[in-house]
């Protein structure tokens, strides 16, 4: 059964078909396109069961032998979790784009690129061909610099032309390593890699080591390498800069645990963890440097995007906490969570722009009232970010402390920045408070009563994805026991 | 096979080169539409040649030896005494040149009106230089890759000429001078070659360098050679010529020029770096190619940074590519060469279809980045092409470009030279950053005017047609890399 492949080509399928029915109805394109990302979730879907069981699933085709590549597709519990908050934003994204884009040009060109955009995201999860993944991680970033720069804010194209030389120039490390990895391999495909990479020379592997993760961090948007990332994600229209801050970073983070960590670093079987405090120090700087942007900015996305640095910094810090299982579990969990929540709090926060007109927080205020409806999404989300019990990401962040507390153990050199990480979650907290009170509680400073909810699909689309955050922080479960699934065994 | 089926399609192409002349002169008395008459013609003379490519590549792939040699001393061609050699390398190029050719000759006919006077030559010399690079890729002896290499020069300075301009004589002038200077370099290394080994066939000289207890005069031939072809080829700091000539040429020769002449040039490098000088314990070249390599794809990308008119970027960007290209001749790896044979076809086709849609934006008036501003809108498919051109050349995947530097990026990797991969990919990232000045121009600024432009219907096929194939291939590259599988056989182990 060709599952994955099917669930990876509906996408591309779609491109002529979204284009075509576009040029007659822009609403009735993206609920195809929401359609067919619905359906490629429920195929991957199928596939929870044989990943719980099996630890992983693997489909191989024909491709370029000559390169040492095939066409390789394969879950395992993280990519599948992934996967699956993917496919979820993406529909959620594509529902919201029909109100939210409707006075916008070109729009069945914006549904083609979404859907070329989404073979992207969901491929780079999907894969363990080095090639193929270099094929989407790309495919992650034209499309994007397109829809940036055409749908988005002011001097858009301004904010894409820095995202696409950043993130191309980071994404070339990556080709680096890719390469060193195939002459010292003969293969592309990573788990064939890692066996005979654990022959080679340490020294050389270093270097594939630094390239990669240098590379990686750009997409991460890890301090100090994050230039592009807020005002990428202040331009973008809200769903892009949903998925970007959802999925794409994030794809960042889990190409570093994947190949950079998981390939090469597991391979070279150090005797010391410089590396790994390297990376931890990274995290706390970029936890830190992103929430007291974040606390200091008046531009309601920047803010979010601030956030998103933040966020960052804490998963490259349970990344760091390599190999041990329960900080990989945060890691990843709060990979999850932080795509969805990240999604909503964006979602909402370009419901409140439509609905008022106004970016800057200090112009608005009492908004509660007014935009019942996307307060309590917004609520949902921003309590989550802030890593408030219940939701979601307090789970996954409580993951990851209680795996600090065990590297520490081990290793007391972990001790500094598991505090300093504690204390950035305060911050985190701050932020979000802020926000949600100069954005929605704060009695205004000029009332306006022409403001109400958005239109049917924004509001369907931010509950929806609501909803899915607060069942990711009551019922974790699932998630946890896949990530399991794969912590078990690697 | 004999001599005739290997040089078959040149006949072909030589033979109705001759009669396209009076041809269209009698075409254009008559009531029949010349453009059309050309098409036809056109689609014509290549398929026939196509029959004879496709009968060598059949009879080639067909039996066990890795090389074919065919020497004409037993014909009547005797007292000329040429070898010609068929082998994968050859093979494939031919393969190329016969289909990015057709489609530059198509554009070519489309673009230049065939009801002008003088355009019955300017066809006739697209396909006597298809002709001649195609006998230039088959030589099997130093002499007769000098006459047909010769052949291919000349024909091209003429294209360059075409438009008797002012500026295009000057340039034309240019590149005569330098290409005349190349020759001679040529000349005088073979008949140092010829004095010493006795031959100029490319197995006799390769095994007397090997053999010989002394190469010192050998080696000093040996340089004249690779010094004339590297002026030819364009390689920094003898590049002056390149794009004076690909901006005053009429634009489908530029594509032409580019894509067939250009390509043809590096393979000429290629095949005496590569095939015959291949014992590096002789003379260890390496070095000093990847200096060369560094410099000239560096050169290239920061001048064409600086250009503000469209079409010189692009021919700096031909400057570019032989850096990239001699990036993976200096790796002597398999992956190299395959990816360096790769290249070319990639490149014959990307540089083709970035001039071809530069043709149409200059025929509407667009010349330099701010005439650019805001035709995304106004020129949708035009822009569209260009931009597949723009994400090809910088490596972006999906497109046939990213393969072609990923291989040769790669195969220079387990080198003594591998800094020349970072000195690649920055390049590659510089790159990327000019042509996305590009696009930002043709989508991000606000248009000049609101005055509606009709896009040239008929000039479009031919560019969409390049930008299928760049993409298939760039999904697909293992139709183009499985012919590839037996280049390596020349290489040292």
């Amino acid at each position: 059964m060709q599952t994955l492949l099917i669930a990876l080509m509906l996408p591309a399928l779609a491109i002529p078909v979204v284009y075509g029915v576009g040029k007659k109805s822009a609403k009735a394109a993206a609920l195809i396109l929401a359609l067919l990302s619905i359906v490629s979730l429920c195929l991957i879907v199928t596939l929870i069961p044989t990943v719980l069981n099996e630890g992983q699933y693997i489909e191989s085709y024909y491709w370029i032998p000559s390169l040492g590549s095939a066409f390789t597709l394969f879950v395992d519990g993280i990519s599948l979790s992934l996967a699956i908050v993917t496919l979820i934003l993406v529909a959620a994204c594509t529902v919201y784009s029909i109100n939210y884009m409707e006075d916008k040009k070109s729009l069945p060109e914006y549904y083609a690129l979404m859907s070329l955009l989404t073979i992207g995201l969901v491929g780079v999860f999907i894969t363990s061909n080095l090639l193929l993944f270099y094929f989407c991680w790309e495919l992650m970033l034209v499309p994007t610099y397109f829809i940036i720069g055409g749908w988005g804010y002011k001097d858009s194209f301004r904010a894409a032309f820095k995202f696409f030389i950043f993130t191309h120039a980071g994404a070339i490390f990556v080709l680096l390593g890719i390469g060193a990895i195939y002459m010292l391999t003969g293969t592309l495909d990573i788990f064939e890699a890692q066996a005979i990479l654990v022959t080679v020379d340490p020294g050389i592997l270093q270097w594939v080591l630094i390239s990669f993760t240098a590379g990686f961090a750009v997409k991460m948007a890890i301090v100090p390498l994050h230039m592009w990332l807020p005002d990428a994600h202040g331009e973008a229209p809200a769903p892009m800069s949903a998925l970007l801050s959802g999925v794409i970073i994030g794809a960042g983070g889990y190409a570093i645990l994947r190949i950079a960590l998981g390939t090469v670093y597991s391979a070279m079987a150090p005797t010391s963890n410089e590396f790994l405090l390297v990376l931890s120090f990274f995290g706390v700087l970029s936890a830190f440097y992103g929430s007291f942007l974040a606390l200091a900015e008046t531009d309601i996305k920047r803010i979010i995007a601030y956030s998103s640095i933040s966020h960052m910094g804490y998963i490259l810090f349970a990344f760091s906490l390599f190999p041990v299982a329960e900080g990989i579990t945060g890691g990843v969990l709060h990979l999850v969570n932080h795509a969805a929540s990240k999604g909503l709090l964006f979602l909402t926060a370009g419901a409140v722009m439509h609905q008022t007109g106004v970016r800057n927080i200090k112009d608005m205020g009492g908004l509660a009232s007014k935009m019942p409806l996307t307060a309590i999404a917004s609520a949902i989300a921003a309590f989550s970010i802030g890593g408030i019990p219940p939701f979601a990401c307090f789970i996954s962040e409580f993951h990851i402390f209680v795996g600090a507390v065990t590297a520490a153990g081990v290793d007391s050199s972990y001790y500094l920045p598991t505090v300093l990480m504690l204390v950035a979650t305060v911050f985190s907290l701050a932020y979000v408070l802020r926000y949600f009170w100069k954005v929605f509680l704060e009695a205004p400073k000029t009332p306006r009563n022409d403001i109400k909810d958005p239109h049917i699909f924004i509001t369907v689309s931010m509950i929806a994805l609501a909803a899915f955050v607060v069942i990711l922080g009551i019922y974790p479960g699932i998630f946890i026991d896949l990530i399991h699934a794969f912590t078990s065994i690697g | 096979m004999n001599i005739i089926d290997v040089l078959f399609p040149t006949i072909v192409f030589t033979v109705c080169s001759l009669a396209t002349v009076p041809l269209l002169r009698f075409v254009r008395k008559t009531k029949i539409d010349p453009q059309r008459f050309m098409v036809a013609w056109m689609v014509l003379v290549f398929s026939l040649a196509a029959v004879g490519v496709f009968r060598i590549a059949t009879e080639y792939f067909g039996q066990s030896q890795s090389f074919i040699r065919i020497s004409s001393a037993d014909t009547i061609l005797a007292p000329l005494s040429s070898t010609f050699l068929v082998d994968t390398v050859s093979v494939y190029m031919v393969i190329a040149y016969m289909i990015v050719g057709s489609i530059a000759s198509l554009y070519g006919v489309l673009h230049v009106s065939a009801k002008e006077n003088l355009s019955e030559r300017y066809y006739a010399l697209l396909l006597m230089v298809t002709g001649a690079v195609i006998a230039t890729t088959f030589s099997g002896d130093f002499l007769t890759l000098f006459i047909f290499w010769e052949a291919t020069a000349s024909g091209a300075c003429f294209l360059v000429a075409y438009r008797k301009s002012k500026e295009s004589l000057e340039s034309a002038m240019k590149y005569l001078v330098m290409v005349i200077i190349a020759s001679g370099f040529i000349l005088y290394g073979l008949s140092l070659i010829y004095g010493i080994t006795g031959s100029l066939n490319f197995w006799v000289v390769k095994e007397h360098l090997v053999t010989t207890s002394n190469p010192q005069l050998l080696l000093v031939a040996f340089a004249f050679l690779v010094a004339g072809y590297s002026i030819e080829t364009a390689i920094v700091p003898f590049h002056m010529w390149m794009p004076d000539a690909y901006t005053a040429a009429p634009d489908s020769a530029s594509a032409f020029l580019s894509s067939i002449v250009d390509q043809g040039s590096y393979y000429v490098l290629l095949r005496v770096l590569l095939f015959i000088l291949t014992p590096t314990a002789v003379v260890d070249w390496r070095f000093t190619v990847a200096i060369f390599s560094a410099l000239t794809m560096t050169v290239g990308n920061l001048f064409a940074l600086a250009q503000t008119n469209v079409k010189r970027m692009i021919s700096y960007v031909c400057i570019a590519d032989i850096g990239y290209n001699l990036i993976a001749i200096t790796s002597l790896t398999s992956i190299g060469l395959q990816g360096n044979l790769f290249f070319f076809f990639v490149a014959a086709m990307e540089t083709g279809l970035a001039f071809m849609t530069i043709g149409v934006f200059r025929r509407m008036g667009f010349e330099t980045l701010e005439d650019m501003s805001g035709l995304g809108r106004k020129m949708p498919l035009t822009s569209l092409a260009f931009v597949c051109a723009a994400l090809s050349f910088s490596g972006v995947p999906l497109f046939a470009g990213f393969i072609a530097k990923y291989m040769v990026f790669t195969s220079v990797l387990q080198s003594s030279v591998a800094w020349l991969a970072l000195v690649g990919v920055s390049n590659s990232v510089l790159q990327s950053a000019y042509f996305l000045r590009v696009i930002h121009h043709l989508f991000a600024k606000a248009p000049k005017d609101d005055i509606p432009i009709i896009e040239p219907k008929k000039l479009l096929v031919p560019i969409y047609l390049l930008v299928i194939l760049i993409v298939v291939l760039g999904l697909f590259p293992s139709l183009a890399l499985d012919l590839l599988s037996g280049a390596a056989t020349f290489l040292p182990t």
